[in-house]
């Protein structure tokens, strides 16, 4: 790696960070947790650009990004004793399809009938793949004392 | 006592539901509650907008209904500390309701902070989505605008679909005359950047995690909720160009 490829992949880490933190603000999330939603949005981005780099497709890239997001989400759930919530729904906010969702509508307004399939199925995948990676972290059981101390955690099951 | 208990428990269902917290997170909140303050046979059905529970053997009934969900996160995190400190015995029943007050009372962010926020959020996913320094600089006033739009809407009591509609078309229409001063800009870049504010993802991606956790019920809510949310932005956009086009000549 180059150092213009370094100091690219930071400058896009950094602004990450500002991005999720700038919505956990607009989602009113406490002071005291700014920082770890905007790391945990910031790593998951960083995954996700490193694995479209190497050739993943979005929707995978998004699955792997998803897996050290939602861990980080956890241990800053753990370590804050703040519901896990407020660091997974600002720090997923770059992987979200926000713009899958808009060229979807776009194109089914402008009646480019294949290309509104494409992108809408695209979206779909990488929700889909999110919400996979989510429902995969959070279901790993934690050693005892640790799952006591995050008590009302992530509960996958009824 | 329990017609008291079951009410605190409801309210913090309620609560968290209209704030933004998960439906299986209600429901797991409201049942250690109701375990900890020994409400009676507590049952409880929770949906992404309604709340159903019964008590005492299904004598006592008490029905939620949450119309609209506002993301407050933090009103979130104080009723998780709640019931939390329930289960712990360091809160009653007087400390719950008293608690429970003050987690509702919880101020939102001032109206100062969340437009800076949305205007560097904006500005900030232009660049991450590839935009170089006009298209950031459009989406930062973009997003700006639309978030004092929505906010002057919010207060006149407006639907949502106007709203999102308007907020759209205003974001999009900016963008379209920044890039009639500056023919460079790539306006797909800045218009999604100031977008991101209203786009569903969020509402998307938890409506596939309901499926993920089996309830469907609560899935489709979220799901039906995030296809009407981008149809209204994409009319909103679609709005925008047609104007754009018959007034000012502009291409999409």
């Amino acid at each position: 790696m180059t150092l213009q490829e370094f100091a690219s992949l930071v400058i896009q880490f950094v602004v990450a960070m500002i991005a999720t933190i700038c919505f956990s603000i607009s989602f009113q999330v406490p002071r005291r947790h700014y920082l770890a939603c905007g790391e945990t949005g910031a790593v998951g981005w960083l995954v996700y650009i490193v694995c479209t780099a190497a050739g993943l497709s979005a929707p995978v890239a998004t699955l792997v990004a998803a897996l050290p997001l939602t861990a980080c989400s956890r241990l800053f759930a753990i370590r804050h004793k703040a519901p896990i919530t407020l660091f997974l729904l600002c720090g997923i906010f770059p992987l979200v399809p926000g713009a899958g969702i808009y060229y979807t509508a776009y194109y089914f307004l402008q009646n480019a009938q294949s290309l509104c399939l494409d992108k809408g199925v695209e979206t779909l995948k990488i929700a889909v793949a999110l919400a996979l990676g989510i429902a995969l972290v959070c279901s790993l059981p934690l050693p005892k004392q640790i799952s006591l101390r995050q008590y009302n955690g992530p509960k996958q099951s009824r | 006592m329990d017609d008291r208990a079951l009410n605190l428990v409801m309210e913090a269902g309620k609560t968290m539901l209209a704030n933004g917290g998960e439906v299986f997170r209600a429901q797991d909140t409201m049942d250690i509650m109701a375990r900890s303050l020994g409400v009676e046979d507590f049952n409880v059905y929770v949906l992404t907008n309604g709340i159903f529970a019964s008590a005492q053997g299904g004598t006592v009934n008490a029905v939620r209904h949450i119309p609209s969900v506002s993301i407050h996160l933090g009103r979130v995190e104080a009723v998780n500390a709640i019931s939390r400190d329930l289960a712990a015995g360091r809160l009653d029943l007087d400390g719950a309701e008293a608690a429970l007050a003050a987690a509702v009372a919880l101020p939102p962010t001032r109206f100062a902070a969340r437009l800076l926020s949305a205007a560097v959020g904006s500005g900030c996913f232009a660049f991450l989505f590839g935009g170089g320094g006009p298209e950031i600089c459009m989406a930062l006033m973009a997003g700006f605008a639309e978030s004092v739009l929505t906010h002057l809407i919010r207060l006149s009591g407006s639907s949502r679909i106007f709203s999102d509609i308007l907020a759209a078309w205003l974001c999009t229409t900016l963008v379209l005359l920044g890039r009639m001063a500056l023919p460079g800009l790539d306006a797909n870049t800045a218009i999604i950047g100031a977008l991101m504010v209203l786009t569903p993802g969020v509402a998307l991606t938890m409506g596939i995690r309901d499926f993920i956790n089996a309830d469907y019920l609560s899935g489709t809510i979220r799901l039906f909720d995030a296809v009407l949310v981008a149809g209204c932005l994409a009319c909103g956009v679609a709005l925008a160009y047609l104007l754009a086009n018959v007034l000012l000549g502009v291409v999409p």
